[in-house]
């Protein structure tokens, strides 16, 4: 499981569902869809420190920032290390939010030409991010 | 309402203790006293059913005064309408299963409701044998119903379940929670199994060195972190199995088994038997009509 921390910096509330942007840095947010609202969730305050959780095995990943896919929670970095099985790999990424761990198959590892050092973006999409205090 | 404030000093395991508690039921209410060894839950049991007499303070039950120690009062225990149900079944081994339900019935009661308990409890075909015969949790499920024949006010339960096996528990489960319902029971349980007292309990008394350290549903208790997965379930790990770069865990949750693949750095911290919150979100389950 990944875990980074932010603040609440924006919550769009439909009917039962909020749409939440948690501010990590100056330049990157990232977005989550809950299904909770401030009135069932006192944890949806803006400005409240919060973590993001989301799996490993929910990470794609990119080696291009502008490529034409819905994702928009993208996360630029370097990657550290390559554990590689035979149908599973293990990828471990630097990124200025910290680690980021990601599970991809080994196929697509080689297919990409994923190596230590590479610039790679992680991307998960918003109904895959957990927020917890 | 059951009301209790009692204050006592006894010698623990490790010393003196005092106990001090402080503790309120609904009638009807499901609670669980949970907490380590020698933090006072079964002395909280054996003061409110009359077997440990408290140095200070009050037990009142449904405005009655079953101890007040000012007024010196001091009902003994066959006075309070209690049951009480122990991890031993203390059955009598000599008398047949609906002898040993009969000889609990208070004199000029009527014996229908031996009937009806052994209903509920699955032991009709049972009736004949004699404890002996039986497996521990068929006796369990007698002394559960034996507590049972007096209707009592209260019903005090310390780990009934703790020495049966994890599929008998599960069953016995269900049948204490349809008979606490049945008979709108006000229920007070002890219960080290998490997995249990979120099926069962909706007040959860956690103790600590003799006093009450926190009080709330299961939920609030053992959920330590608020979560927005709304898929959540607490469970138990069975098996961590490592493939390749990840781990497949086996959880039990309830009476179903799941599999969850999970990373080296939630893994690290766990091991065989440990609770664990199950969580996902919402989005990611597919149903299927059955």
């Amino acid at each position: 499981m990944n875990r980074l921390e932010g603040h609440i910096s924006g919550i769009e509330v439909s009917g039962g569902m909020s749409l939440v942007t948690v501010r990590l840095t100056e330049q990157l947010s990232l977005r989550a869809i809950v299904i909770e609202t401030p009135d069932t969730a006192p944890y949806l305050v803006h400005g409240r420190k919060i973590q993001l959780m989301f799996k490993e095995t929910e990470v794609v990943i990119g080696t291009r920032e502008d490529l034409p896919v819905s994702l928009q929670n993208s996360i630029k970095g370097l990657l550290q290390s390559v554990e590689t099985g035979t149908l599973l790999s293990r990828l471990q990424i630097e990124t200025e939010v910290g680690p980021i761990s990601s599970v991809i198959s080994s196929n697509s590892v080689e297919r990409l030409g994923l190596r230590e050092n590479s610039e790679v973006y992680a991307m998960v999409k918003l109904n895959e991010m957990m927020l917890s205090e | 309402m059951i009301s209790m404030d009692v204050q006592k000093r006894l010698m623990g395991a490790d010393g003196p203790m005092e106990l001090d508690i402080q503790l309120q039921l609904e009638q009807g209410q499901f609670a669980t006293l949970y907490g380590p060894s020698g933090a006072g839950k079964t002395s909280t049991l054996r003061v409110l059913a009359g077997l440990m007499k408290p140095d200070k303070g009050h037990v009142t039950v449904y405005g009655e005064p079953w101890f007040d120690a000012q007024k010196n009062i001091h009902r003994p225990p066959g006075e309070r309408g209690i049951g009480f149900v122990f991890q031993d079944y203390a059955l009598f081994p000599h008398m047949t299963i609906l002898q040993n339900l009969q000889f609990a019935l208070g004199k000029g009661q009527n014996s229908d409701i031996v009937n009806r308990l052994m209903e509920i409890t699955a032991l009709e075909g049972l009736r004949d044998r004699k404890p002996p015969e039986l497996s521990g949790g068929q006796q369990q499920r007698v002394a559960l119903a034996r507590a049972l024949v007096q209707q009592p006010k209260l019903l005090l339960l310390d780990e009934p379940l703790a020495a049966l096996d994890l599929e008998t528990r599960l069953t016995l489960q269900d049948y204490l929670f349809e008979l606490h319902r049945e008979f709108g029971l006000t229920t007070l349980l002890i219960s080290h199994d998490v997995g249990e007292i979120m099926k069962l309990s909706g007040l959860v008394f956690q103790l600590a060195d003799g006093r009450i350290a926190k009080k709330g549903p299961p939920g609030d208790i053992f959920l330590p972190k608020r979560v927005s997965g709304k898929f959540q379930f607490t469970g138990e790990v069975l098996k961590i199995e490592r493939e390749e770069v990840v781990y497949v865990l086996t959880i039990r949750i309830q009476n179903t088994v799941v599999k969850v693949v999970a990373g080296e750095a939630e893994v690290r911290s766990l091991q065989v038997g440990d609770k664990v919150l199950v969580a996902s979100k919402a989005f990611n389950p597919i149903l299927y009509k059955l």
